[in-house]
């Protein structure tokens, strides 16, 4: 190699450095712009919006003339159906143990020697890509209090028919239902993958220290998946906690006693029913505040059960 | 007989009717899977009084299409002569695909830049997106309707196409994790043969990663296609409300009919079971690598 091109591969090394910092910025930078320009903005502008005035009127500058108040959280936290949008919502949240275990139930089955494996996985990841509106338009037809199949099959069971859109109780229970039969397949998918992963040796010492089909199960595979179900735990409540879509579409109006209305769903009321941005974005804060909370304490109980070796 | 062959028999037995077990509980959930997708396919060709009968069937007594008829000549009655359904469909198509095939990309090429270039802000802009993705997204909804407003996207396609296509979290980290294994090695022998870095990534990165792109072009198709809320609060004239919406509005015009609501139903199901059907493979592959590696 002669002098010159020595000094030039330095040089190039130099100028390729530089290179690489501007095109690696360049590259990575969209998705971090996308959550600046549409989530970070707006966030900050959210915040001054729940201390504004700002009932029928969508001009932030305006409503900043007329001075900062608190009203927006005093007419929140005053308002009976904003209570209870938060325990609807946890209700709903019931949904996750209920899918949990038939997933745990259904993907250790899976694992073991049977045939036409592939098939049951396909049949279980069908709700995962359905248009929730479809679902929700289908449960309403089944679980319909005079025509629904589902009451003529309890009918012929217990002798009665549930009045599903007219109680409370059953209001919950169906969209828990509805909930479980869209999210379960996910989890399966999820977990099947986990448990294909874990160590056979484990099982085989298990084996040894005579350990039965279930002690394996309670100490040999839920250990070993921990962080794989601790990341569903992790998502699925903060998706839980967002359900809008199930009892928007199923009632519109919200169900018997306002049973329907999740926090989602009383603040998209506030926004585009009631016309009244400012307390929607109080109450925009307030769930956001509440699910960064439960998902930090997630974290930080996680250490307790989570094993990560 | 002696005790030892009787002992295999009865273990052979006992193996034998743990696996009915397992194949009666498998397809008893596989079942409560398919039977509400049954109802809603079935009532679908029933006729109006078949349909609304207190006696479910589970067989309609006559094959009748006028719930699918209903379906492609319903109009809004506004200015918009295509049916609802039709137009619906097509709306969702300009949003989704573009949205996909877009986001994928620009995905992709952040996970590139993080997975496999030395960079001064690489940290930073990483770090950034880890947080974004513990931000719930229903805290800017309002705002961000109140700024679109204020910039006169509400009501266009734009808020919806936009945001998507600078990328997003979920599908930078199951790129990134994916160009990890691809050997380094392969870069560098495209660098001595004097390809830049847009030039690896074009020709040798996006040729190797196929089934993980594919993944993730169905599943930010899927989302987008049967998505709810935001379509809801942005589209605000009927002719450009996407399937889902025009569904939903078109519902309240069938109360009395089941047979149409679920026509409807089944034709928006229709487009993501067929994609499912022939990517099964990269749907379920791109979902179960996601919890792995968490």
């Amino acid at each position: 190699m002669t002098q010159a091109n020595i000094v030039r591969k330095t040089y190039s090394k130099k100028k390729m450095k530089k290179l690489n910092n501007i095109q690696g910025f360049v590259f990575s930078c969209f998705p971090v712009l996308r959550f600046a320009i549409f989530g970070f903005i707006p966030l900050v502008v959210g915040l001054l919006m729940a201390f504004l005035p700002m009932k029928f009127n969508f001009d932030v500058i305006s409503a900043m003339q007329q001075g900062f108040t608190l009203n927006n959280f005093k007419e929140v936290l005053t308002d009976p159906i904003f209570w209870k949008s938060i325990g609807n919502t946890f209700y709903l949240a019931l949904s996750w143990p209920i899918s949990m275990i038939i997933a745990l139930l259904v993907s250790i089955l899976l694992t073991k020697e049977i045939k036409g494996k592939p098939f049951y996985r396909t049949v279980y990841f069908i709700p995962f890509i359905c248009s929730l509106v479809a679902v929700t338009l289908m449960w309403n037809v089944i679980l319909d209090h005079k025509y629904g199949v589902a009451n003529n099959v309890i009918e012929w069971l217990t002798g009665t028919r549930i009045n599903w859109k007219g109680d409370s109780k059953w209001y919950r229970f169906g969209l828990i239902c509805m909930t479980v039969w869209s999210t379960t397949g996910y989890k399966i998918i999820i977990l099947t993958a986990a448990l294909t992963s874990v160590n056979k040796n484990l099982y085989e010492a298990a084996s040894l220290d005579g350990a039965n089909a279930f002690e394996k199960v309670i100490n040999v595979t839920l250990p070993a998946i921990s962080p794989t179900i601790f990341y569903l735990f992790v998502t699925g409540l903060i998706d839980v906690l967002q359900e809008f879509t199930r009892s928007q579409v199923w009632d519109r109006l919200g169900g018997p006693n306002s049973t329907g209305i999740t926090m989602v769903f009383y603040l998209y009321r506030e926004a585009f029913t009631y016309s009244n941005m400012g307390t929607a974005s109080a109450v925009a804060w307030i769930l956001s505040i509440m699910i960064i909370l439960i998902t930090i304490l997630n974290f930080a109980l996680s250490k307790k059960w989570v094993n990560y070796d | 007989m002696t005790k030892k062959t009787k002992k295999i028999r009865m273990a052979n037995l006992k193996k034998t009717l743990s696996k009915i077990g397992i194949y009666v509980v498998l397809t008893f959930v596989a079942l409560c899977v398919l039977a509400p997708l049954y109802v809603v396919l079935i009532t679908s060709f029933k006729t109006k009084a078949e349909a609304m009968d207190p006696s479910f069937t589970f067989w309609p007594k006559e094959f009748d299409l006028h719930g699918y008829i209903e379906v492609f000549t319903y109009t809004s009655g506004t200015s918009d002569t295509m049916p609802t359904v039709v137009r619906g469909f097509i709306n969702s198509m300009i949003i989704c695909i573009p949205t996909s095939i877009i986001g994928t990309l620009v995905s992709a090429l952040a996970a590139f830049a993080f997975s496999k270039l030395k960079y001064k802000s690489k940290n930073f802009l990483f770090t950034t997106l880890l947080v974004t993705m513990m931000i719930p997204g229903t805290i800017s909804m309002i705002p961000s309707y109140i700024l679109f407003d204020s910039i006169g996207w509400v009501d266009s396609f734009l808020p919806l196409m936009v945001p998507a296509m600078l990328g997003s979290a979920s599908c930078v980290f199951f790129m990134r994790q994916f160009f990890y294994s691809i050997p380094n090695e392969l870069m560098e022998c495209s660098e001595m043969d004097g390809l830049g870095n847009f030039g690896i990534f074009v020709r040798v990165i996006l040729p190797l990663s196929g089934p993980a792109l594919i993944a993730q072009f169905l599943l930010s198709f899927v989302g987008t296609y049967n998505a709810y809320l935001g379509p809801l609060i942005y589209l605000q004239s009927p002719e450009n409300y996407t399937l889902q919406i025009a569904l939903n509005f078109f519902r309240g015009t069938y109360t009395t009919d089941w047979a149409v609501v679920m026509a409807g139903a089944t034709v928006s199901l229709l487009p993501t079971l067929i994609l499912f059907l022939f990517g099964q493979k990269y749907f379920i592959d791109g979902i179960a690598t996601t919890g792995i590696k968490m």
